[in-house]
């Protein structure tokens, strides 16, 4: 979403600037060093079809149309660094010349889309191409995805940036000076629009462009195509059960935790002991249980064990963070992160178990 | 054009896209016309432009008063006639489609904002706060200021002259020279995505399928990559054919006379003032 | 040391695209203050040839020299001799879409003295220069966007002759132009030609050959397939329809006869 100027604080604005402008040093210094000469013709053209692409009114399946960014594109084919700088600068111009998202704004969008959505866009597409051919089906799926991803990750950004607004800028009546709406309403708003349309979109324009760079010229999928394995022959592709879909499928869930906040009341048998005291929890319980009544007082184990532990982030609202859905993402990214350093100890651990046995030799 | 999600349309993407194309060729095109007018904004050194909108947009942007804004947007009108552009034409460029966006976004805000009430709907018993009504100003006007300041810098300034101006804020040189590449070949792409399209809507007889839509329109990009990559190498070629070694290196000739000393002096007075009785 | 120094030497250049030979072991020397043509039909390799000439690409086998210094990147990576060579040797591309990059016309004309480290001033001056003696003065601060196709090739051509080379190598430069603005482009060529200076056409058109080249090469898939002055080649219809720079095919005069023999479409 190209936030227009209003929306953000120049507090926040001028702090994006500043969040971006290192980006942008190191994606300028790498890519010189990679490109040299060719930086200023390949970047400015790329940024032109960028922007091209920004304009095209794609239709998509179920009767709406959207428009893509060309982000996860401009990844597979640049790399996440020159892609960072191409797609700025199309955002720029866009702004500038053609009226299309804020001046004060530029920061924080080439933050959300161009810079971390460069970032998601390239560890998704390595993540899920993993060593597959560069004209596999795979790496078409890939593209898809990581656009799709990238959108969704910038979109969660600028809801937060939003969300933001209302807790720290207030004018004398206690009217919010830029965004008014908070994280509860602005995170699902900006996360259902962009997790169906704008998603959709970018997945459909990444796809399809890289499956037509795979037919006429594979060559320019080399930049991002890593440890890609040549197709030769014979050859039988080793059955590998990656375990990236999973990772994926992770992250995913844990971008869409703070939509729980949506849903009311507490889950069915989730009660606390002072649940039972309290008459309106106490109709809850009772609706959702076949109307039977629910005890006015806590059972007695209950009580007893509710003393033995006290979590850090009770109720998933960590007790200084005082917005329930950054609360609610916070416990999310918290959560995920404990169970991944669990197993990740457990892998090394096995792997350090069977580090002696012989391998299997590729079928 | 910021996040609209149209539903079905009845004219097909390919309208539309077309209708996109073509508004901003128009408006690039309009652009170069008015820059080279006789107006006020004209006159002056791009520079002290470039700095001055800057201000006056920060000043709306840190306004905690509407009426404040007002003002800034008053500012921007006078500065607009004094350059000959007329108010239909940002009207239409402008007004229209930024109100039509920042509504949308605003009147939820009307009745979610908290506190006191000063009107309830009937029948919905949804209730408008005065807060709301605040915030929904200020979100309006805000965006409204901010755009129709930009459109004031664009359409009085040469695009490229914008652009070399912006080495007083200390953007390096390559990407003033990136940002101006582009520009130039976005209006090269878009009068051929332009006839492009144009041709292939000339050839569709009768209605096409969303699914072959779509095709078209990968297929349609497709192409457009493609020349785009082959321009690229041409490009390239045609710079070192003429010298270029790594580091660019451009003509800005810009000299202060004693006008642009004046307004440059009129516009930091400005936003210090409307800065300091908008806190 | 006998004989003299030749403007440019070819000796057996291969230079290969997308592994197809777009030159195949060629080779020819065209000597000082010449007016050559390259003839060949599209996909000959003459386009490639000019910009091998230019020290844009190097061969795989084989080498070019030019007044006896051979272009390697090696060369190329010295700045000193690079820009003496820039200031010796302009090309105008095909493409004036891609050889106008800049914003506008002044700053296109003025990129290359500018990258040259020219000062300000001179760089200036020259410019001005330039686009008076080429009349299009009044153009200069028009973005190439709003340019017609015979000022885009003014423009390409004058961004080269500003540094007022010895050689201008020209690929298709009257491609696309309606008949009035190649006439004048072709007077331009001449009257800046001439004396000491060189001017390699690369074209498939036989029109005005005489009038722009005293020597002709033949290009053919990569290879030299003759060369000749241009009543010889001219003369040749043989090879004009082996190269695929003329047609033959079944047609009726306006007497009724009905035959066919080597012509070109106006």
């Amino acid at each position: 979403m190209h936030i227009p100027d209003g929306y953000l604080s120049p507090t926040t604005c001028a702090a994006f600037y500043a969040g971006s402008t290192p980006f942008w040093y190191v994606a300028l210094q790498r890519v010189k060093r990679a490109l040299h000469t060719r930086l200023i013709p390949l970047i400015s053209l790329f940024s032109a079809f960028c922007f091209l692409i920004m304009m095209f009114n794609l239709p998509l399946p179920g009767g709406t149309t959207g428009h893509a960014v060309g982000i996860g594109l401009a990844t597979v084919v640049l790399g996440p660094w020159a892609a960072m700088l191409a797609v700025s600068v199309a955002l720029i111009i866009q702004a500038l010349f053609f009226g299309d998202g804020g001046i004060t704004a530029i920061g924080a969008n080439c933050f959300n889309m161009a810079i971390v959505g460069s970032l998601v866009a390239y560890v998704f597409y390595r993540a899920i191409a993993g060593r597959s051919p560069i004209v596999s089906f795979r790496r078409v799926v890939a593209a898809g995805l990581a656009g799709y991803a990238a959108i969704n990750v910038s979109a969660l950004f600028a809801a937060i940036e939003f969300g933001v607004q209302p807790l720290l800028y207030k004018d004398a009546a206690g009217a919010p000076l830029y965004c008014p709406y908070p994280l509860s309403v602005s995170i699902p708003a900006m996360m259902i629009g962009h997790l169906t349309i704008a998603g959709m979109a970018e997945l459909i324009v990444s796809a399809g462009l890289v499956a037509f760079l795979q037919w006429s010229d594979p060559s320019l999928l080399k930049t991002t195509a890593g440890n890609a394995v040549r197709m030769e022959g014979a050859e039988r592709r080793r059955k590998t059960r990656s375990l990236q879909p999973i990772w994926i499928g992770l992250c995913l869930l844990m971008i869409l935790t703070p939509l729980g906040i949506l849903a009311t009341g507490s889950a069915w048998g989730e009660w606390v002991a002072s649940d039972f005291a309290s008459p309106s929890v106490g109709q809850q319980i009772a609706d959702s249980s076949l109307h039977q009544a629910a005890p006015t007082r806590a059972p007695q184990g209950l009580e007893q064990m509710s003393q033995l532990w006290t979590a850090p982030f009770s109720r998933y609202a960590p007790p200084y963070i005082r917005s329930t859905g950054f609360g609610y993402l916070l416990s999310a990214m918290f959560g995920v992160g404990l169970v991944m350093l669990a197993c990740f100890l457990v892998m090394r651990l096995m792997r350090g178990f069977l580090v002696g046995r012989p391998r299997q030799p590729a079928l | 054009m910021t996040g609209h999600y149209h539903p079905r349309s009845r004219g097909g993407f390919i309208e539309h896209t077309i209708d996109g194309l073509h508004a901003a060729m128009d408006r690039a095109m309009y652009a170069d016309r008015s820059a080279s007018g006789r107006g006020a904004l004209q006159q002056l050194d791009p520079r002290v432009k470039v700095a001055g909108i800057a201000a006056l947009i920060l000043a709306s942007a840190m306004a905690a008063k509407l009426w404040v804004i007002a003002a800034v947007l008053l500012a921007a009108i006078l500065l607009a006639a004094l350059s000959y552009l007329s108010i239909v034409t940002i009207a239409t460029r402008v007004w229209f489609a930024t109100a039509t966006f920042s509504a949308a976004f605003a009147v939820p805000a009307l009745f979610l904002t908290p506190g006191a009430v000063i009107y309830t709907l009937p029948g919905l018993l949804w209730t408008i706060t005065s807060q709301g009504l605040t915030t929904a100003g200020f979100l309006i006007l805000r965006s409204e200021t901010a755009a129709t300041l930009a459109l004031v810098l664009v359409f009085t300034t040469p695009w490229m002259h914008i652009l070399k101006a912006l080495r007083l804020f200390r953007v390096p040189v390559v990407f003033v020279v990136i940002l101006g590449m582009t520009c130039r070949y976005i209006l090269l792409l878009l009068e051929n995505a332009h006839e492009m399209f144009e041709s292939r809507k000339s050839r569709t007889v009768g209605p096409i399928t969303r699914g072959e839509q779509r095709r078209i329109a990968i297929a349609s990009t497709g192409a457009l990559l493609s020349r785009t990559f082959q321009l690229s190498g041409e490009v390239y070629l045609a710079m070192q054919a003429r010298g270029f070694r790594g580091e660019v290196y451009i003509l800005d000739d810009f000299r202060m006379r004693t006008l642009d000393w004046l307004a440059a002096i009129g516009f930091c007075a400005l936003t210090a003032g409307l800065v300091w009785v908008g806190r | 040391m006998g004989g003299t120094l030749m403007l440019f030497e070819v000796d057996r250049l291969t230079y290969r695209y997308e592994s197809n030979a777009a030159l195949d072991d060629l080779s020819l020397s065209i000597p000082e203050a010449s007016r050559v043509a390259l003839l060949g039909a599209n996909g000959s390799g003459k386009s490639t040839l000019l910009r091998v000439l230019d020290g844009l690409h190097f061969g795989a086998t084989g080498g070019v020299r030019f007044r006896g210094e051979d272009l390697t990147e090696e060369h190329f990576s010295d700045d000193q001799w690079a820009f003496a060579f820039r200031r010796q040797v302009g090309l105008v591309f095909q493409n004036p879409d891609a050889q106008l990059f800049n914003p506008t016309v002044f700053d296109e004309v003025a990129f290359s003295p500018l990258q040259m480290r020219w000062s300000k001033a001179d760089v200036k001056e020259r410019v001005m220069e330039t686009l008076d003696w080429l009349q299009i003065g009044h153009l200069k601060d028009r973005p190439p966007h709003r340019l017609s196709g015979g000022e885009k090739k003014r423009v390409a051509l004058a961004s080269v002759l500003v540094l007022d080379p010895a050689v201008l190598l020209l690929d298709e430069p009257t491609g696309g132009l309606d008949p009035r603005s190649q006439s004048q482009l072709i007077d331009l060529l001449v009257e800046w030609g001439g004396g000491p200076k060189s001017v390699i056409i690369a074209t498939h058109d036989l029109d005005d050959l005489a009038d722009i080249a005293d020597r002709c090469y033949v290009l053919d898939a990569g290879h030299l397939a003759a060369e000749g002055s241009p009543d010889d080649i001219l003369a040749d219809r043989e090879l004009l329809q082996r190269t695929n720079l003329v047609h033959a095919h079944r047609h009726r005069h306006s007497s009724g006869e009905m035959h066919s023999h080597p012509h070109r479409h106006e």
